[in-house]
């Protein structure tokens, strides 16, 4: 078996359109900065007195539709690309792209499904339905989709498994056969493989399973600690206001790789410091909604009893399997207290790190964030109808202030999320994150670095697949702010 | 300027201009077929309600109208010259040096890292090309017109070292530093309290006459624009409905419209239970749902199906009057002296016992430096000195002052959010002055309910209305079940006069007077018996505000509760109150019914006050009284009598008495006290502030 091509069959046809694409645009780009530079503008709209309007078309107009068309013949061209892969019939015939797009299927469509729902009924879709308004948002929608959904299809995008290694792939080159070995095996490497014969493309799509299940979460615990402390620091104000600033300033000032390194060093969790962190971590989700339940419904106490019941069974069973772990006998004695028969799940302890340096780096800046916004809203005078009513300050501040924060909040969560997958990769990078054969983007990046001036292939994939993610989210908090805003 | 060729013609002439805003879904009108011209020296005020597109012509003016507005018929002429045929560069000459621009927010107005001279002198050294030297000796010069004291200080200081008042001042100094043909005058009052407001209206006034600006004066005060104009435009959703001099518009009004705004502001001999104010019914029209023909039609008592519907309308002159215009088809059939057919009188309701009795309060702030290591350096702000009053059953308590005069603190320490420093406050003889709301039952807190100002900020944005309502229910544990307390909760709606489908709408989806209409539902949600009204309408439109105003006072009438109307408007004071309360830096300088405290004799700051408030009425004759400077800062009070910085008649006033000591209450007549030095003789020698003209 030959290697493959990066086009396949459709090369012959569709590279030059694409080249002759490139070409205009380029040519575009300079033509409009020249005329730009030269003075000319683009043209104006003009009204007539009978309302309607007239476009007068200057050069630079012309310049800028040519580098428009230019990125629609190149978009369509990828899109040719993809919809080749999905029917040339042979592998030979997909080239590499083809065959990622075909491998991709359950990917495409889900993103068909999702985009054809959410616009029919956008407009019963509150917030998220307004995001199908922007453009910027609906990319940004996308880049996110794809890698939700190619996490929650690895299985069946994947060409190999993660840790499948064939000992003669070692470092090669995208397109590369398989020798064959197993009949089902996927006979390429469409990416090629690592120096350790595992493919790329397989370790990549299961690598974005692993970043999409810790970074949310993670992030999510970093919201509850910043709002939990930043509501009633903005909204009591004084000496408790200026001590847990205080303590936030100090967190943001601790240097974080010294942090990262302090929490894997053997020491430290031997004397199960982690352990001990997320004990007082994760007890914060259980307070909120206690909390938030109490402050709510303590007006009708059969109502409140409900509610705080389920939220203490749930929560407190999860929390007490999350921090135990009966079997393993060198943690301390309260992490074995609790039953194994009611273990549900143990979390390993790199991932335990990795929670507690996340919330350790972005609570500060979270509690920054919703201390501003508290001191802004405790003014509004729905807020003053609330104390005058007699409400207590945990309502206010959970009930009246809280979903008045929400915009800047969710913005503000898109981009952490961002923030805290290229965190993961650089815990990643250092070797402190998850286990060493996990596929993660970062350790994946890792890895490759050692080779890479002679095999460049193993570390790009995972590379550009953190970059389109973080892009994405950073695309769709622009669309959700901008939405946001309008009405 | 120098420059300056001599013009005869009219300094502005704006001749059926037409101004849309473009949206991605349509073409928004905000101006259409609009004229006016302003001749040199004259004034001519535009009055209309939020959103009729009174600054949209400003900003037309200005050729400032964002990337969205665009001119689309018409044309605007200063001194003989189209302003849309000029160019940027051109333009630029023009804005600042020949039209100057005075807009509502002072501080918004000043650039705050930028010291006042600076500022100013910034004017003349860009439009003149003077030295910095010479402009910096005009700006000294303007500041000396403007009346503001120490002029030297001033440049040297930073816009948020002066006050509101003095801010306003330099804005219009910064104005008039070209000396500039037009002055365009957006709402520049309307921040600033009464007593500022009359002064900047004098200086404006003064200004005009000395510089011979032109001017064209934005407003939705009637008094204010009668105060100042020679000539008055009324707008209605986006078009001029009627034009002409002030005394034509205001005695011999020509379109309905223009009557119904001023059946709607209470003006002297309106009276609550007499002569009720006559709401203007329905909603303003948005801007692209207008009606055919007339846009006021559907509002209009005078509405002719098939003729005001059926096609445009054009501006009509009214013969015999001078420039006399009015755009309604009908206005030589309508019998305007018709007297008013919907005013219905009601019963005078009963004063009961009394149930808020306020003794000898007293509240003060301690402010100290530095929080967090307790500095040495403490102030004590004195927001509340012996305030003493009582409040009766279905008893309106009007509580008048301007900014920093302690009404709010009050307001704070009745509702339990504050304690007093020392007095009492007996709810039927229960003392709940030291008792914070957290430590007060559900119904100590449910009798006293408060009704805000800001009609956009009192309810949650991210409720719905009846979620809201309901809230206070829970809270004030009324009613036995969710279905219980949902019906109660239509039925406040019904009492506010609000659509039962309002109770799942969202805020956002309720006008300004809408929303306060809830705001007043959920107040009264727990049977309430003391309502505190902190400017209740203040926000409001003219014509929203006397159906707002109409609405309190029949919920009063059923409910028979203790009305506390906080308010720095004395005309809507006039009409609603029985009684009145002035206060003046946490004193309570006068109380008493609402006839004593606007006849004579006067405590010397109620005659100010009543001076300040401009009236819309022609046959009111006003004694002209301005205070000079500021209100003291409450940190630093004057010795003696609070008033004695500011009072006219201080001189009066034997020995230093105002100076050492703190004048007692007096009492003047029945239930009527002041707090003055002033010999009895003097008192009862004043004239009144407001007089009508015999008719």
């Amino acid at each position: 078996m030959e290697l493959l091509t990066w086009s396949g069959a459709m090369g012959g046809f569709l590279n030059p359109i694409l080249l002759v694409a490139v070409v205009a645009f380029a040519l575009a780009f300079a033509a409009n900065f020249v005329l730009t530079l030269a003075g000319i503008q683009p043209g104006e709209m003009q009204i007539n007195p009978d309302h309607t309007l007239t476009l007068q078309r200057t050069p630079s107009d012309y310049a800028l539709m040519a580098m428009k068309y230019a990125v629609l013949l190149a978009v369509a061209c990828c899109c040719a690309y993809v919809i080749g892969g999905l029917v040339m019939p042979s592998a030979d015939a997909r080239g590499i792209i083809g065959g990622m797009a075909s491998r991709l299927l359950p990917v495409w469509i889900g993103l068909v499904v999702v985009f054809a729902v959410s616009i029919t009924f956008k407009r019963r879709l509150g917030l998220y339905g307004k995001l199908f308004d922007s453009p910027i948002g609906m990319v940004g929608f996308a880049l996110v989709m794809f890698w939700v959904f190619a996490a929650l299809f690895a299985d069946m995008v994947a060409t190999h498994g993660a840790i499948d290694v064939f000992s003669q792939m070692r470092n090669e080159v995208p397109g590369s056969p398989v020798p064959v070995a197993r009949e089902d095996a996927y006979p390429y490497y469409l990416l090629g493989g690592d120096n350790l014969g595992r493919d790329v493309f397989s370790r990549m799509i299961y690598g974005a399973r692993d970043v999409l299940q810790i970074t949310p979460v993670a992030t999510l615990f970093a919201f509850m600690v910043g709002v939990t402390l930043g509501l009633p620091a903005g909204y009591f104000g004084g000496k408790l206001d200026t001590s847990i600033t205080f303590i936030a300033n100090l967190a943001l000032a601790f240097p974080v790789i010294l942090l990262f390194f302090l929490l894997v060093t053997p020491e430290i969790v031997a004397a199960g410091i982690p352990q001990y962190m997320s004990l007082v971590l994760f007890i914060f989700p259980i307070v909120f909604f206690v909390v938030l339940f109490n402050s709510r419904f303590h007006t009708q106490p059969m109502k409140r009893n409900l509610f705080v019941a389920i939220t203490l069974v749930v929560g407190g069973i999860s929390y007490l399997s999350l921090i135990s772990d009966a079997s393993n006998q060198d943690l301390p004695l309260i992490f074995r207290l609790w039953p194994e028969a009611l273990d549900l799940f143990d979390v390993p302890g790199n991932i335990l790190i990795v929670f507690v340096s996340v919330v350790f780096v972005n609570s500060p800046t979270v509690f920054r964030i919703v201390r501003g916004i508290v001191l802004d809203i405790k003014t509004r005078d729905y807020v003053a109808a609330g104390q005058t009513r007699g409400e207590g300050p945990w309502y206010i501040m959970l009930w009246e202030i809280l979903p008045n924060a929400r915009g800047p909040l969710i913005v503000d969560f898109c981009l952490r999320i961002g923030y805290t997958t290229i965190l993961l990769g650089t815990l990643g990078f250092f070797g402190l994150g998850v286990s060493p054969e996990s596929p993660d983007w970062g350790s994946t990046i890792n890895e490759g670095r050692r080779l890479l001036t002679i095999y460049p292939h193993p570390a790009i994939p995972p590379a550009l697949a953190l970059m389109s993610l973080v892009l994405g989210l950073n695309l769709l908090a622009d669309g959700l702010r901008e939405e946001s805003l309008k009405d | 300027m120098a420059d300056a060729t001599p013009y005869d013609g009219p300094i502005l002439e704006i001749d059926k201009l037409s101004i849309s805003f473009f949206t991605r879904l349509r073409e928004i009108p905000a101006v259409m077929d609009f004229s006016v011209s302003v001749r040199p020296g004259e004034a001519v005020g535009l009055v209309g309600e939020s959103g009729c597109g009174k600054s949209t012509v400003a900003l037309g003016v200005m050729q400032d109208l964002g990337v969205n507005g665009r001119v689309v018929g018409g044309s605007i002429k200063f001194k003989g010259q189209d302003l849309s045929t000029l160019n940027e560069e051109e333009l630029r000459d023009i804005r600042g040096s020949q039209i100057a621009m005075i807009y509502q927010e002072p501080m918004a107005s000043l650039n705050p890292a930028m010291k006042i001279g600076k500022q100013l002198a910034e004017v003349p050294m860009i439009h003149e090309g003077i030295t910095e030297q010479e402009a910096t000796k005009r700006a000294r010069q303007v500041i000396e017109d403007v009346k503001l004291p120490d002029p030297d200080r001033i440049l040297k200081a930073y816009p948020h070292q002066l006050s509101g008042g003095q801010q306003q001042r330099i804005v219009i100094a910064m104005a008039l530093m070209s000396k500039p043909a037009l002055l365009i005058l957006d709402e520049p009052t309307t921040a600033l309290d009464v007593t500022v407001e009359a002064s900047i209206v004098e200086l404006v006034k003064d200004l005009g006459k000395k510089y011979g600006t032109s001017m064209l004066f934005i407003s939705h005060n009637l008094g204010l624009v009668l105060e100042t104009c020679d000539r008055i435009c009324v707008m209605y959703s986006g078009e001029a409905v009627e034009r002409g001099s002030i005394e034509d518009v205001f005695d011999t009004m020509q379109h309905p419209y223009t009557q119904a705004l001023f059946r709607s502001i209470p003006l002297p001999g309106a009276n609550k239970t007499d002569r009720p104010l006559v709401a203007i019914p329905g909603n303003f029209p948005l801007p692209h749902e207008r009606p055919n023909g007339c846009n006021f039609g559907p509002r209009c008592d005078y509405f002719e199906a098939g003729r005001c519907d059926a096609g445009p309308i054009m501006m009509a002159q009214v013969p015999g009057n001078d420039r006399h215009a009015t755009r309604c088809l009908k206005f030589q059939e309508i019998d305007w002296h018709a007297p008013i057919a919907a005013a219905v009188k009601q019963e005078k309701s009963t004063v009961g016992d009394v149930v808020l009795k306020v003794d000898n309060l007293k509240k003060y702030y301690e402010v100290s430096a530095n929080k967090m290591f307790g500095g040495s350096a403490t102030k004590v702000v004195k927001a509340n000195e012996t305030v003493s009053f009582e409040a009766r059953e279905s008893e309106t308590l009007a509580i008048v002052g301007e900014s920093g005069c302690g009404k709010s603190t009050l307001a704070k320490v009745l509702m339990g959010l504050e304690t007093a420093t020392e007095g009492s406050v007996l709810l039927d003889n229960k003392s709940i002055e030291q008792v914070e709301i957290q430590n007060r039952d559900t119904k100590t807190i449910s009798s006293i309910q408060m009704v805000f100002q800001n009609p956009f900020d009192t309810l949650n944005p991210s409720m719905t209305v009846g979620r809201q309502i309901i809230r206070a229910l829970e809270v004030f544990k009324i009613g036995a079940d969710d279905a219980a307390r949902r019906t109660r909760m239509l039925e406040l709606l019904d009492l506010v006069k609000l659509p039962r489908a309002f109770a799942d709408r969202m805020p956002r989806q309720l006008s300004g007077g809408q929303k306060q209409r809830v705001g007043i539902a959920r107040a009264f949600a727990g049977g309430a018996r003391i309502v505190v009204a902190d400017e209740p309408v203040s926000a409001l439109d003219v014509s929203v505000q006397a159906a707002v105003t109409d609405l309190l006072m029949e919920i009063q009438r059923t409910e028979k509760t203790t009305l506390l109307f906080i308010s720095h408007d004395l005309s809507i004071v006039r009409y609603l109150s029985d009684r009145v309360m002035v206060m003046y830096l946490g004193h309570v300088v006068e109380i008493g019914t609402t006839d004593q405290v606007f006849s004579p004799p006067y405590h010397p700051y109620t005659e100010a006050l009543l001076s300040a408030v401009p009236i819309a009425d022609t046959s009111v004759q006003k004694k002209r009284i301005v205070l000079e400077g500021d209100i003291p800062s409450a940190m630093n009070p004057p010795s003696g009598c609070p008033f004695q910085t500011r009072c006219r008649w201080k001189t009066e006033v034997p020995g230093n008495l105002c100076d050492t000591e703190v004048p007692p209450m007096r009492t003047l007549a029945a239930g009527h006290q002041v707090k003055c030095h002033l010999a009895e003789d003097i008192l009862m020698g004043m004239e009144p502030v407001i007089k009508t003209a015999a008719e």
